[in-house]
């Protein structure tokens, strides 16, 4: 992405650029905070990973999976807006994105596109196009299919291209590898919304119940 | 003044007055300036019977009224300018929804001025359009005489005068405040105002009235801006030995695109559409659209999506030549304005767009806008240009929550047969909210929604139909 950096904190803020805290840390990089004290705490980063792709595995839709995402790209948006807006993403959603709903949000329409693949292939190109272009904050995935060496291409254009690749998928390939930077699978209860982190990179598995 | 008695002989009493009224001017004086009140009128110029013995011009005039609130309008008026010019080279455009045609100069092809006129009218039948249409020596008369449905010709400039007696002056499109007036002096033929001492009129109503007046007379002349068709750009190239394999089919082709981008180039111009065309020795032409997500002579972005879309393309013969041709040049968005929005940094996602529309089509790519509207099937619309939606548009139902996922057609939902159930595998959390509208497009809807959760835990926006107390779900909380 050919950007010029105005200055180091700047260039630092990238999410392309990995910065050592001291000899022992972990690496670190610029993370969206997500809104949830109690989801953030068991982030590595304190928030959303920014150039990384994050699976979430899900019984069904509208279990508010896209507002675990949205409220914490659009504050993360709004930090970028002096370099300009980038855009956001969303490959063969399961039903129409709904204009009304997603700016009363605050989300800026004119930086938004939606692709409609014909097959689960053409979303995987698509979306693997979108993350590397440098050009989008996040690309949001609705995947059914599994392909292990896509997921992997998929991940390498996330970071590649600095972006927030969240591929939602169906509950049933919780039990698959997957090569993605975190892996949560989301349900609801009684008690509100539950989270479980199946695989936290530079972190631990666990299970956060969030208010409903 | 008696102005009834003095019917027919109009023109000559305009003229007549006129020398009676004002000062001998010099002849090479003409005053299209604005003059203070009191000033002398700028003098009639010679009446045309009196003007050197040049052949005067004949307009035809047509005006289509179905034009008049059309949403593409100025496109079909070029296009129908384009049609008009297979009658004369010079075509005027009178926008909104008409066109001013030279026709002295075609006469001797096509015959006397009525066939001519009755000729030209049965090519806007033919084309399935309604045109009102007149001929007269001044463009203006013409447009006059074909608002007010005359459809005559009047080739004869001193019988221009009398013609244009009796129409009402509404039909000279002039602004409502100078009808206003005119209407207050007790004005609304176009006869009466003839009449009229061009003295008081240029004093009351400045010389810009005067001087249309004498235009639309015939005497002066009255240029007209002829109309240019737009420039096109179409390029062919047949191939020594025909080609098999797409690959080498784009390779090709770039000296095509090269010649494309060097002709939009000169002409700081750009397309948002080109269409290939390639041609077989044992099947049909093969029509290729490749289409760009904003206005470009980039020759690497043209390239880039020709490749893209033919490695798309499965050839069903070797292809022996292939041609290249442009729709109407547009012209480049400026340093900052672009398609998409302005902000630099969002060019960066143009070849994205346009890489994605080349293999997945034009119609798989799209923004949503929000339209101001109560149901929700009609407040979101998918925008091809998403660059162009507004960007916080206006929303009353600010504080209520709306989904972000809407399903296209609602889903009946299962509820027990018993009045006034709730469906069943819902349970509702927050309602109604009434909404009812679009009783004027016969599409009207009433009512009443809920947000509910599901066994799983899922969110959705259901409502109960208030005429038949069904149940469906129309969108979803994700």
């Amino acid at each position: 992405m050919p950007r010029d950096p105005r200055s180091l904190a700047e260039l630092l803020a990238d999410a392309r650029v990995w910065r050592l805290k001291d000899a022992t840390a972990a690496t670190s990089r610029p993370a969206w905070p997500t809104g949830r004290a109690a989801l953030d705490a068991r982030l590595p980063d304190g928030g959303w990973p920014t150039a990384a792709l994050v699976e979430v595995l899900l019984a069904g839709h509208g279990l508010g999976e896209v507002q675990l995402f949205l409220p914490a790209l659009l504050a993360g948006g709004a930090e970028r807006e002096a370099g300009g807006g980038r855009w956001l993403i969303w490959i063969a959603p399961p039903y129409e994105p709904y204009a009304p709903a997603l700016a009363q949000q605050g989300l800026d329409l004119r930086r938004f596109l939606v692709v409609r693949p014909a097959s689960g292939v053409e979303a995987l190109w698509a979306a693997e196009q979108a993350l590397q272009s440098g050009a989008c904050t996040a690309v949001f995935l609705w995947l059914k299919g599994s392909d292990l060496r896509w997921l992997r291409r998929l991940k390498l254009a996330a970071e590649e291209g600095g972006a927030l690749g969240v591929l939602f998928r169906p509950e049933h390939h919780r039990f698959e590898s997957s090569p993605a930077n975190l892996r949560l699978a989301v349900s609801r209860d009684a008690a509100g919304l539950r989270l479980e982190l199946l695989k936290v990179r530079g972190g631990q598995p666990a299970s956060i119940a969030l208010e409903p | 003044m008696n102005v009834r008695a003095r019917d027919s002989r109009t023109a000559d009493l305009f003229a007549a007055e006129l020398a009676a009224a004002s000062p001998p001017a010099p002849a090479s004086a003409p005053t299209p300036i604005p003059i203070p009140a009191a000033a002398p009128p700028p003098p009639a110029p010679p009446a045309a019977r009196a003007a050197p013995p040049r052949r005067p011009s004949l307009w035809y005039a047509v005006l289509f009224p179905e034009l008049l609130d059309a949403p593409a309008a100025p496109q079909r008026l070029v296009h129908l300018a384009r049609r008009a010019q297979r009658y004369t080279s010079l075509v005027s455009l009178e926008p909104p929804a008409a066109l001013l045609l030279e026709i002295r100069g075609s006469l001797r092809l096509f015959g006397a001025p009525d066939a001519l006129r009755a000729r030209i009218d049965a090519d806007w039948a033919h084309a399935g359009l309604r045109a009102r249409s007149a001929a007269a020596p001044s463009p203006l008369a013409a447009l006059w005489l074909a608002r007010a449905g005359a459809s005559i010709t009047v080739e004869d400039p001193a019988a221009l005068a009398g013609r244009l007696a009796s129409l009402p002056l509404a039909c000279t499109g002039w602004e409502a405040p100078r009808l206003e007036r005119l209407r207050a002096i007790g004005i609304v033929r176009l006869g009466e105002l003839l009449r009229l001492p061009r003295a008081g009129l240029a004093r009351r109503f400045g010389p810009a009235l005067l001087a249309e007046l004498d235009a639309a007379l015939a005497r002066v002349g009255s240029p007209r801006r002829a109309f240019v068709p737009p420039e096109r750009f179409a390029a062919r190239r047949d191939f020594e030995v025909e080609i098999e394999e797409t690959a080498r089919l784009a390779a090709a082709l770039a000296p095509l695109v090269e010649r494309c981008a060097r002709f939009l180039c000169a002409r700081r111009a750009g397309v948002q559409r080109l269409q290939l065309r390639l041609w077989h020795r044992t099947a049909p032409a093969t029509r290729v659209t490749l289409g760009f997500a904003g206005v470009t002579g980039d020759p690497r972005r043209l390239q880039r999506v020709l490749e893209e879309r033919l490695s798309q393309l499965v050839l069903v013969a070797p292809v022996r030549a292939a041609a290249l041709a442009s729709g109407a040049l547009e012209s480049l968005p400026g340093e900052s304005g672009d398609a998409f929005g302005g902000a630099a940094t969002s060019a960066a996602a143009l070849p994205l767009i346009e890489r994605l529309r080349a293999r997945l089509g034009e119609h798989a790519v799209y923004g949503v806008a929000a339209i101001a509207e109560h149901r929700p099937e009609v407040a979101s619309r998918r925008v091809r240009e998403p660059g162009l939606a507004d960007a916080r548009p206006p929303l009353e139902a600010m504080g209520v929550p709306r989904p972000v996922l809407l399903l296209p057609t609602p889903r009946r939902l299962a509820a027990s047969p018993a009045a006034d159930a709730r469906p069943c595998d819902w349970r509702l959390e927050r309602g109604p909210e009434r909404i009812e509208s679009g009783w004027w497009d016969g599409a009207d809807v009433a009512r009443d929604y809920y947000v509910a959760c599901d066994r799983r835990g899922a969110r959705g926006w259901i409502f109960q139909e208030r005429r038949d107390r069904h149940w469906y779900l129309h969108g979803l909380f994700a």
